[in-house]
């Protein structure tokens, strides 16, 4: 029970008044953030970076754990009210919330999946606070080959098994390694791609290369088009009703958190990319049952299982993640990554030695994630219809921020011109590839994770001496490849046979 | 894919006409881009300078395989846009996530979902024709090159100025430009608002944060402030 004895230490220090406040701060500007179209939980993070460099270590992570929350319980709020999720993890959220909404339900739907967000959050972090410890043992087997290993089971997942096109998720993942190439090489002291530039010659930051793609990407990318569309007229109503639960619905709806729950905590120690995949598998499984049980109501006046499921798996998803961070220092989604960045912006590189070395920086970190979630469900549960306000902020005052807060937090950085200029070209980059349809989310995990495969890939070379068997060479790196390979074989089936269908559809209606 | 496919079902006079060949190939520059990088990519590489006494795998080793990937893609991309031509879609968005994955894990139907998933598809381009009136119309498809260019115009003119001038003017009339260029209609309250947003930000990072931000023109003004 070393943990619950190191989690009291880290309450005591996340409970200080001073944290609270921080914690406070956090949960507001992540949650606001989260809300407003088009802004996810990743972005919230990267947006609020700079916030934080000013403070000592201790309160920057608490901070970042409310914000890091505060994102995805604001995330679905405009998905649910006018069925545009800011998110790809809302999406799954969205089907049956903006169904409830449109029948006089918003309120309960946001209470819900506030509910939700916290019921997997907390199930999610409790299970780290158990679990990290034995991960980080897990972890210590791990050599340069199961790292690489790792690393390239992320890059194919995410490139070729989740995104809508082959081709186009390969060609982003190859753009985000090169970035990572640009700096000196760590291991000989070489110069690379920096074409003499002193700025560079620490490499493009993620925080630049993931405000470029998502936000001044975004910024140009919308501008671009705001001439050529009528706006959406107005906000949906909240209406009447209470956000709170009552009994036959907690008979509902407790199950389908807990299923939620169950699908999202796996996926956070998975490399696919986030929550999206947990999120559509809830989602799916409550279907599948309420088509079971005869329900009338989901698919047409809304369920409040298709709430109550995908968000709490988007919320286990995001504890676990957080766990996998910090245990094996591996970010297995955009926002985790931006934790990483951050970590990294202190000096720290987490993985399994972080509960050793910096145990006084890790508690308070979990012991805050804890008080986030409360602080959230109580700012999220009775106050819904507040946060909703934002989403009437005119588009304009909308995009102008985003773009200052963009340039702010780049240039917080390391107050660079040059960063500016990258972080341009990036947001032009963000735009082509918005208008081909190529994924962005392989970019940023490639982005995130090329080094260390790089780092590994040579590692294990070098102990090899050039024998490349090496990197098949235990039981986890067969198994890893292996479940590569079947997902592979999966999603080309799927593909297959969805291009059939569609096919034999278009027959059938000529 | 489906969209590719969808199109070629329909189009059966596709080819003859130039210009129409080329509009549903425009994908091509990114290829040739990728392609240019790659052998960028492949020069910098052999011209990199290595220092003596490296060990086995150099700095050379992971941008080789990098380039010979890009290379292999942009290839494999090139192929895939002239075999199946497309016409842009009105509204595109990255293809983060694979619609025939979702609906599987999700058993998506042919109802709203797919509709919310991938507007483009075949099946809620149907649904989505029978309730375009309440929906985002778009009136001619494409990007409005004036716009984009005047945003990217912005950008740049603010990192140009911002440390000569300062912070607080180049944020100010960066978000002012921007305001105009996403069509708001009150320029004269929005000056006040792109001077709050600045002066915030400004108080915020110097006084309270501690962070220092250039203050330009107005140096020794924020002395006393921060």
């Amino acid at each position: 029970m070393d943990q619950l004895t190191s989690l009291l230490g880290g309450f005591s220090v996340a409970l200080e008044p001073i944290n609270l406040l921080w914690l406070l701060i956090g949960a507001v500007l992540g949650t606001a953030v989260g809300v407003l179209p088009g802004l996810g939980s990743a972005m919230a993070v990267a947006l609020l970076l700079p916030v934080t460099f000013a403070l000592d270590p201790t309160g920057a992570f608490i901070m970042f754990a409310s914000i890091y929350f505060g994102g995805l319980f604001g995330d679905s709020t405009a998905g649910i009210l006018l069925n545009t999720p800011g998110n790809s993890s809302a999406i799954a959220t969205t089907f049956e919330g903006h169904r409830m909404a449109r029948d006089g339900r918003a309120a309960k739907a946001l209470g819900t999946s506030a509910i939700g967000a916290f019921i997997g959050g907390t199930i999610a972090t409790t299970a780290v606070v158990f679990l990290a410890p034995y991960l980080a043992t897990v972890a210590s087997l791990f050599g340069p080959a199961e790292y690489f290993a790792l690393a390239a089971f992320a890059f194919v997942a995410i490139s070729s098994v989740v995104a809508e096109s082959v081709v186009r998720g390969l060609t982003a993942l190859g753009l985000g390694l090169l970035i990572t190439l640009v700096g000196i090489d760590q291991a000989s002291g070489a110069q690379r791609f920096t074409m003499g530039a002193p700025a560079l010659f620490d490499g493009i930051s993620i925080i630049v290369v993931t405000l470029g793609l998502l936000a001044i990407g975004e910024v140009l990318y919308v501008g671009s088009r705001i001439r050529r569309e009528r706006s959406r007229t107005g906000t949906l109503a909240i209406g009447g009703g209470s956000p709170f639960l009552r009994g036959a619905e907690w008979r509902k709806a407790l199950p389908a958190f807990l299923r939620g729950t169950s699908f999202g905590l796996p996926f956070g120690v998975i490399p696919v990319g986030g929550s999206e995949v947990p999120t559509f598998l809830a989602y799916g499984t409550e279907k599948r049952l309420a088509q079971r049980r005869r329900d009338p109501d989901f698919g047409t006046r809304g369920a409040i299982q298709g709430v109550a499921g995908p968000e709490a798996a988007g919320n286990a998803t995001a504890g676990t993640a957080m766990g996998a961070l910090l245990a094996l220092g591996l970010p297995t989604s955009a926002t985790a990554a931006m934790m990483l960045a951050a970590f990294q912006q202190y000096g720290m590189q987490p993985g399994p030695l972080l509960f050793e070395r910096s145990a006084d920086l890790v508690w308070p970190l979990i012991a805050s994630l804890f008080l986030g979630l409360v602080i959230l469900l109580v700012l999220n549960l009775p106050f819904a219809a507040v946060w909703a306000k934002l989403l009437v902020i005119p588009r304009h005052y909308l995009y102008a921020g985003i773009t200052v807060v963009a340039m702010l937090g780049v240039y917080a950085i390391a107050s660079s011109t040059l960063d500016l200029w990258l972080l341009l070209a990036i947001g032009v980059i963000g735009v082509v590839m918005r208008r081909f349809e190529i994924p962005l989310a392989p970019v940023l995990i490639a982005a995130i994770l090329g080094p260390l495969a790089e780092t590994e890939l040579r590692r294990a070379l070098a102990v090899s001496e050039g024998d490349p068997s090496v990197l098949v060479g235990s039981p986890i790196t067969v198994v890893l490849y292996a479940v590569m390979a079947a997902a592979v074989a999966i999603s080309a089936v799927q593909h297959l046979r969805h291009a059939r269908r569609d096919a034999r559809q278009r027959v059938g209606a000529r | 894919m489906t969209a590719t496919e969808h199109e070629r079902g329909t189009g059966s006079t596709q080819g003859t006409d130039r210009s129409r060949w080329l509009r549903r190939r425009v994908e091509l520059v990114v290829p040739v881009a990728v392609l240019i990088l790659a052998v960028g990519l492949g020069i910098g590489t052999a011209a990199m300078e290595v220092p003596p006494n490296t060990a086995a795998p150099g700095p050379r080793f992971f941008p080789t395989i990098v380039a010979l990937l890009l290379g292999v893609l942009a290839v494999a991309y090139a192929i895939s846009v002239v075999r199946n031509p497309r016409e842009l879609p009105e509204d595109s968005r990255p293809g983060e996530l694979s619609a025939d994955l979702l609906e599987d894990l999700g058993r998506l139907d042919a109802t709203s979902e797919i509709g919310v998933v991938d507007p483009e598809h075949p099946r809620a381009r149907a649904a989505a024709a029978a309730r375009a009136a309440d929906a985002a119309i778009v009136e001619r498809p494409g990007l409005d090159w004036r716009n984009l260019l005047l945003l990217v115009g912005a950008l740049a003119g603010f990192v140009l100025v911002l440390e000569p001038v300062g912070w607080l003017l180049s944020s100010a009339a960066l978000f002012w430009t921007v305001c105009r260029i996403f069509g708001s209609r009150r320029p004269l309250f929005d000056i006040g608002v792109s001077a709050l947003v600045a002066g915030t930000v400004q108080l915020a990072f110097s006084a309270g944060l501690g962070l220092s931000l250039p203050s330009g023109i107005f140096e020794g003004v924020f002395a006393w402030i921060s």
